[in-house]
């Protein structure tokens, strides 16, 4: 099976941001031993979104491995020779060997385990689609907060503000609409329990959130700053609207004129 | 660069965000365009004969570019060599507009853009930090910082 390697490995060396550094043993593909054996190998892993890569030392230009974090699971382990701070990448696909790992220390390898089992696709999407939600949500409470100000005012209304303001967010939208985001396979049955439980603790606050998104908006929301932005927006999209209708007008204007 | 082939043939397998039927030429001199059964899952792009069940290659859709190609089609090239394409035709316009937008919003940098974008609009809307919020305002991979302009 092919992969276009060299981007890969354009994109291990790129200065986009790393997730997690550091220097780990390992045990993969040691020699032509099946199975672990020895102290493994010392390399320097960079843990770039749902990739993970290991390098000869800090300073090298060509990744030596590549492993994709999907579908799997991350677990503290007992490393082949007594080394206190092993875990393994397991995966739920039958016949993918794990990958078994360890770390200088405790602090460092809870902090591994900690990013290993949040590097997923799936959990970087399911956060966007929440904050996605809270922000229409607080878009919305702040257009219907105008409007009663308005109303109040007994000044003439205008339609609400639209949930998109800026083509990032239209971008931003995640791109599967007809999944409910616990059924993805990715996100399926085979995490560990820390996983569920921390999926579960992001879904369960996002509902609450949600849910106190709907009352009456917060006092913080009427700084001046913010409104001024909001109120920015609309008038720079009437004035587009403006600028065009004086064009078309003034085109049929002219037609008019001609003898 | 050492990577598990079985891992990367059981993501997939993974339900997709998108496949279809395409045309498919690959970068090389000479190369024609075949019939390609084209999937979409997480940030790779998988393509597989119309026949077979494990893939024959797979594109890892990060610092790429998708660029639209006339009549319908795009085409997938990589910011190492922006000239070097994977070519793509579709059987409609907006079958391949779908397509496009489609894969312009799966790499995960991309998500770490957006999730940054939306952290920030609400912290200025509301004045708190919505991951604060969910508890993991602390996690590396959604710093507003570990991303440069």
């Amino acid at each position: 099976m092919k992969l276009n390697e060299r981007s890969v490995a354009h994109y291990a060396l790129s200065d986009s941001p790393a997730d997690h550094t550091g220097f780990l043993r390992t045990w993969w593909g040691s020699g032509t031993a099946p199975g672990p054996s020895g102290a493994g190998r010392r390399c320097w892993f960079v843990l770039k979104g749902n990739l993970l890569f290991s390098f000869e030392s800090r300073e090298g230009r060509a990744p030596l491995s590549l492993a994709v974090l999907e579908g799997c699971t991350v677990e503290l382990a007992e490393a082949p020779v007594p080394e206190e701070f092993a875990f393994a990448i397991r995966f739920s696909a039958p016949g993918v060997r794990p990958y078994l790992l360890a770390a200088d220390g405790p602090a460092a390898q809870e902090a591994w385990v900690k990013a290993l089992s949040r590097a997923s696709f799936g959990y970087m999407r399911l956060v966007v689609r929440e904050l996605e939600a809270q922000l229409r949500e607080a878009r919305k409470s702040l257009a219907s907060h105008r409007r009663s100000s308005c109303r109040a005012a007994a000044s003439r209304c205008k339609p609400p503000a639209p949930d998109h303001c800026s083509p990032a967010l239209e971008n931003g939208h995640s791109p599967c609409k007809d999944r409910s985001p616990g059924s993805t396979a990715e996100e399926g049955g085979s995490r560990p329990s820390g996983w569920a439980s921390l999926e579960w603790e992001v879904q369960g606050s996002a509902s609450l959130l949600l849910g106190r998104g709907q009352s009456p908006v917060s006092p913080e929301t009427s700084c001046f700053s913010t409104l001024h932005d909001w109120y920015g927006q609309e008038i720079l999209e009437l004035r587009q609207g403006w600028l065009k209708r004086a064009r078309v007008g003034r085109a049929g204007w002219e037609q008019k004129d001609r003898p | 660069m050492r990577y598990n082939e079985k891992e990367l043939q059981a993501l997939s397998r993974q339900p997709a965000e998108m496949a279809a039927e395409l045309g498919m030429r690959g970068p090389k001199k000479g190369s024609v365009v075949k019939r390609r059964l084209v999937k979409l899952v997480a940030n790779f792009l998988f393509y597989f004969r119309t026949d077979e069940a494990e893939p024959i290659g797979a594109l890892l859709l990060e610092h790429c570019r998708i660029t639209r190609e006339e009549p319908s089609g795009f085409s997938i090239s990589f910011v190492e060599d922006i000239e070097r394409k994977y070519r793509f035709e579709c059987c409609s316009e907006e079958q391949c507009q779908e397509w496009i937008s489609a894969l312009r919003r799966a790499s995960y940098e991309f998500m770490r853009r957006s999730l940054v974008f939306y952290r920030n609009e609400i912290q200025k809307m509301t004045g708190k930090d919505p991951l604060e919020q969910l508890g993991i305002s602390e996690e590396a991979r959604f710093q507003l910082s570990s991303l440069k302009a």
